[in-house]
């Protein structure tokens, strides 16, 4: 992409100003204040009750739960700028610029900051925290699934790794790219100074950092007996665990709402002079599509969640039948956001490598069109698909056949995508990069989990797939298969940005195989016993499922030994690793014009856009 | 006067796609396309029928099909993507440094969209015609204008299936059913959410709280039946199983005599 862009050295930094109190206040005191927000509220609210009643315990831990995330939002600073409206006021110039981190080395990381660089790393220190602990929950379960019968753990652990397992490994998915790049490198790739909305940007980030010991609250509270579905009338029923997973929800639903908007208006609004929609980098593209899904998507979950919560508190009883309510209005609601949301995890993976693609073949992007008609039919057709994962419930049956077709339609424009992928692998030459290695895997693993949706998809073939270890492998092959190994390609590609270094090539290379040929095999070995019929989610099962879950067990292990590989690579790589050319890869977007490390405002002037990003190749005459 | 300038001509449609077909990576591309579209194709007509529960009933016959047709179809598309992909994979670029800029370096060409999107599209349409008919033939008037339906009224409790058959007025734990009658199941709970899910039988549906919910089904083969839970429904939702069989009429009316006589309550 060419650029009249000239770039500059860090500017100097400003005076601190030191009798502000945003000085002060960082990551600790927002656990203080939390803890003494959480506790105060705790203890106020069991004065008097009878705390033998569920209700009361509901109310006192979901407000606890809520005071925690307030009290370390004011704690580390977030509120400051909020409450000087309140008087009339502001922050000063000094205070803004002190609040984007300039000159604070390390701290500025554990604190309320709005450069999107340190709220991109923060990110991906969270997305690094909670899929290996999401990761861990998973090899639990299949530890405990290697033999039938295993009395490894008991049942209602059991019940609760699944579900917990689950919603960890969503959100984290959710964020796995748009949080990190969207923040780090996004705003670079348009040429933009930063996001639109810097503080927003920060308290996005920490809010999600307050919903993480919320969900953990959920072991210490007895767990979680739902799964991530968290399905009425099972859930209204739960125990204390029960309000964790709910406050969560709806803590993340507000950060994700709040970063979608962020984004969305970000590259609306902030894109460098001469990029029109067509020179806007895919990887862009994708990441604005699945933010500005998730932003309609997400405000029902949270209003399944309320509606939880008021059954749980105040019997409102929306989801209990006895008094007229509908365990299929949450199934509804929930699904509603559910199905968006498998999209909201793809399309930056997928979007990440179509990026990368025509870097490592030197050739155009195959027809950028198709490549934005089918994110965007897939983010529209989403929307309408929801209820085929309520074919088995009973609920409307008259509809299965309309939504049936528009699911299975979902495969039209998702083809367009293969085309875009193929087309530019066709006649070509990739140089061989750890990047590139993902998107072969991606190619693959989209491919099983994508025909295997159509099976799913179809009514009669669902009457016996539905709720087996079948839909398990599918959603997996997709989502980890697919979006994961996007979101790895991506983060390797981008690594020296982020880094200033090159990630270590051996390391990566022995991952890669052993996560792919693990996760294939811990996948087939679902699918067999899935169509065998084994259910989901199932803490024991009969004899003749043995072979296939060992197998799957034997994967599981093989992939996790290659996620601490790449896990030490990333770590060992940004301490240790080659220093990084300014553009390793021979790119030609905006963001690897940016010196490491990256100014305050990343560029010095405003870049000038000229051409497409993918102007690779030499011209041939027809 | 005769002249040859045959030299300046631009080949003819043919000679285009003979020189095309010819070139080595393409034939490399269409070998390895026809290769796994054949490995597809076996895996759909061999490995996923073996794979799947014993067929007992028209729906598990229908949804057997379904699979082997659905994975037939989409082996040629599976088999070029791959192609392609296997084929880039096996002509990387090594080295520290990248490659030179490809000679290849249309940004589009229409034909090949056009070609991609009508198969792309027409698989997808005839997934969705298979499918709605399977799915009408399934549904249409299995039970309603069958005089010898038999109804059975599942009732899902944390954590343990039971059965009553009014015509025959008796309580079960197990499920029979007669060969050759469709079999109406008439499915609640009395706690949380459940899913009845009697396996060689191809369908199920969920057990919602104070609601009923219907299923159909028609028995045809005889043999043994599993009866799972598909919806987590909480402690022991894993144990939550039970048995049942397709069996004769005659072993039917036997099997109804014999719990009748211990009060219409199965011991």
């Amino acid at each position: 992409m060419t650029t009249l862009a000239h770039q500059s050295e860090v500017s100097s930094p400003a005076p601190l100003p030191t009798r502000s109190l945003i000085t002060k206040l960082n990551i600790v005191t927002g656990l203080i204040v939390g803890a003494i927000f959480c506790w105060g509220t705790y203890y106020a609210m069991r004065a008097g009750r009878d705390m033998t009643n569920e209700h009361n315990i509901n109310k006192v831990l979901i407000l606890s739960m809520f005071m925690w995330s307030l009290g370390f939002m004011i704690g580390i600073g977030a509120l400051i700028g909020p409450f000087r409206w309140l008087i009339g006021k502001d922050l000063t110039p000094e205070e803004e610029l002190y609040m984007s981190g300039q000159g604070q080395g390390m701290k500025r990381y554990f604190k309320y900051c709005t450069d999107h660089k340190v709220v991109g790393i923060q990110y991906l220190v969270a997305v690094m925290v909670l899929l290996g602990s999401g990761g861990t929950m998973a090899m639990m379960i299949r530890t405990n699934l290697a033999t039938p019968g295993s009395h490894l753990v008991l049942p209602k652990i059991y019940n609760s790794l699944v579900g917990l397992h689950g919603i960890t490994m969503i959100i984290a998915m959710i964020i796995v790219l748009t949080g990190p790049l969207g923040n780090f490198i996004l705003p670079m790739m348009i040429g933009a100074r930063g996001e639109a909305f810097p503080r927003l940007n920060a308290t996005s980030f920490w809010l999600l950092f307050t919903a993480i010991p919320v969900l953990c609250s959920a072991w210490f509270l007895g767990g979680i007996p739902t799964g991530w579905s968290a399905y009425a009338p099972l859930s209204t029923q739960a125990g204390p665990g029960m309000n964790s997973f709910l406050v969560t929800i709806i803590i993340f639903a507000i950060s994700t709402a709040i970063a979608g908007t962020n984004i969305t208006t970000t590259v609306i609004t902030m894109r460098a002079k001469g990029m029109h929609f067509n020179r806007v980098p895919i990887f862009v593209i994708g990441c604005t599509i699945s933010v500005a899904l998730a932003v309609p998507a997400f405000p029902t979950f949270m209003a399944a969640m309320v509606q939880t919560g008021m059954d749980r508190t105040i019997s409102t009883g929306f989801y209990d039948a006895n008094v007229g309510g509908s365990g299929w209005l949450y199934a509804n609601l929930f699904w509603i956001m559910g199905h968006p949301e498998v999209y909201v995890i793809l399309l930056p993976g997928v979007a990440a490598l179509l990026e990368m693609v025509p870097v490592f073949t030197r050739k155009p992007l195959f027809s950028f069109p198709m490549a934005v008609a089918g994110m965007a039919g897939i983010a529209g057709m989403s929307a309408l698909v929801w209820a085929h994962h309520m074919y088995m419930s009973g609920w409307m049956p008259a509809l299965n056949g309309p939504f049936m077709v528009t699911t299975e339609f979902i495969s039209f424009p998702t083809g367009l995508l293969f085309l875009v992928f193929v087309g530019t692998l066709w006649r070509s030459r990739p140089w061989l990069k750890f990047p590139m290695l993902c998107v072969y895997a991606m190619l693959w693993n989209l491919l099983v989990g994508g025909i295997t949706g159509v099976y799913v998809s179809d009514v009669p073939l669902d009457g016996t797939l539905h709720g087996s270890m079948y839909v398990t492998a599918h959603f997996h092959y997709t989502i980890m298969g697919a979006a994961l190994s996007g979101a790895v390609g991506a983060i390797a590609y981008w690594f020296p940005k982020l880094s200033g270094r090159m990630l270590n090539e051996r390391a990566s290379y022995i991952s890669f195989w052993l996560v792919q040929i693990g996760l294939n095999v811990l996948f087939m070995g679902m699918f067999l016993v899935g169509a065998e019929g084994q259910p989901r989610r199932v803490a024991s099962y009969a004899e003749q499922f043995a072979g296939g879950n060992f197998i799957s067990t034997l994967g599981a292990y093989t992939v996790g030994i290659g996620m601490l590989v790449f896990l030490w690579a990333i770590i060992h790589s940004a301490r240790k690793g080659d220093i990084a050319p300014a553009n390793p890869w021979g790119a030609k977007t905006l963001e690897w014009t940016v010196p490491y490390p990256a100014p305050i405002e990343n560029f010095s002037e405003d870049p000038i856009v000229t051409s497409d990003p993918y102007g690779f190749g030499k011209r041939v005459s027809k | 006067m005769a002249f040859d300038n045959s030299e300046d001509l631009e080949p003819t449609p043919g000679q285009r796609l003979r020189n095309f077909v010819q070139r080595k990576d393409v034939t490399q591309t269409i070998i390895l396309g026809v290769v796994i579209t054949a490995l597809f194709t076996i895996f759909g007509l061999y490995a996923y029928p073996n794979w799947m529960p014993a067929v007992h009933s028209k729906e598990m016959h229908s949804a057997r099909l379904i699979m082997t047709i659905f994975t037939v179809l989409s082996a040629p598309i599976g088999g070029f993507v791959l192609a392609i992909t296997v084929r880039a994979f096996l002509n990387m670029h090594r080295g520290d440094t990248p490659p030179p800029d490809q000679e290849v370096s249309e940004k589009s060409n229409t034909p090949a969209i056009l070609v991609w999107c009508f198969t792309t599209g027409a698989f997808v349409v005839a997934a969705i015609v298979i499918g709605l008919l399977v799915y009408n033939s399934d549904t249409n008037s299995a039970v309603a204008d069958a005089p010898d339906a038999i109804t059975v009224e599942v009732t899902g409790a944390q954590w343990v299936w039971s059965f009553y058959y009014p015509a025959q007025n008796i309580h079960t734990h197990t499920l029979e059913l007669p060969t050759g009658q469709p079999v109406d199941f008439k499915v609640t709970s009395v706690d949380v959410n459940h899913s009845f899910w009697p396996v060689q039988l191809g369908i199920k549906v969920d057990a919602n709280r104070l609601v009923t919910t219907t299923a159909e089904a028609r028995p045809t083969i005889l043999g043994h039946i599993d009866i799972r839970c598909a919806e987590l429904c909480g402690l022991n939702h894993a144990f939550m199983e039970t048995g049942g069989a397709v069996v004769t009429a005659s072993d039917f009316d036997t099997w109804v005599k014999s719990i009748k006589a211990t009060g219409g309550i199965e011991q």
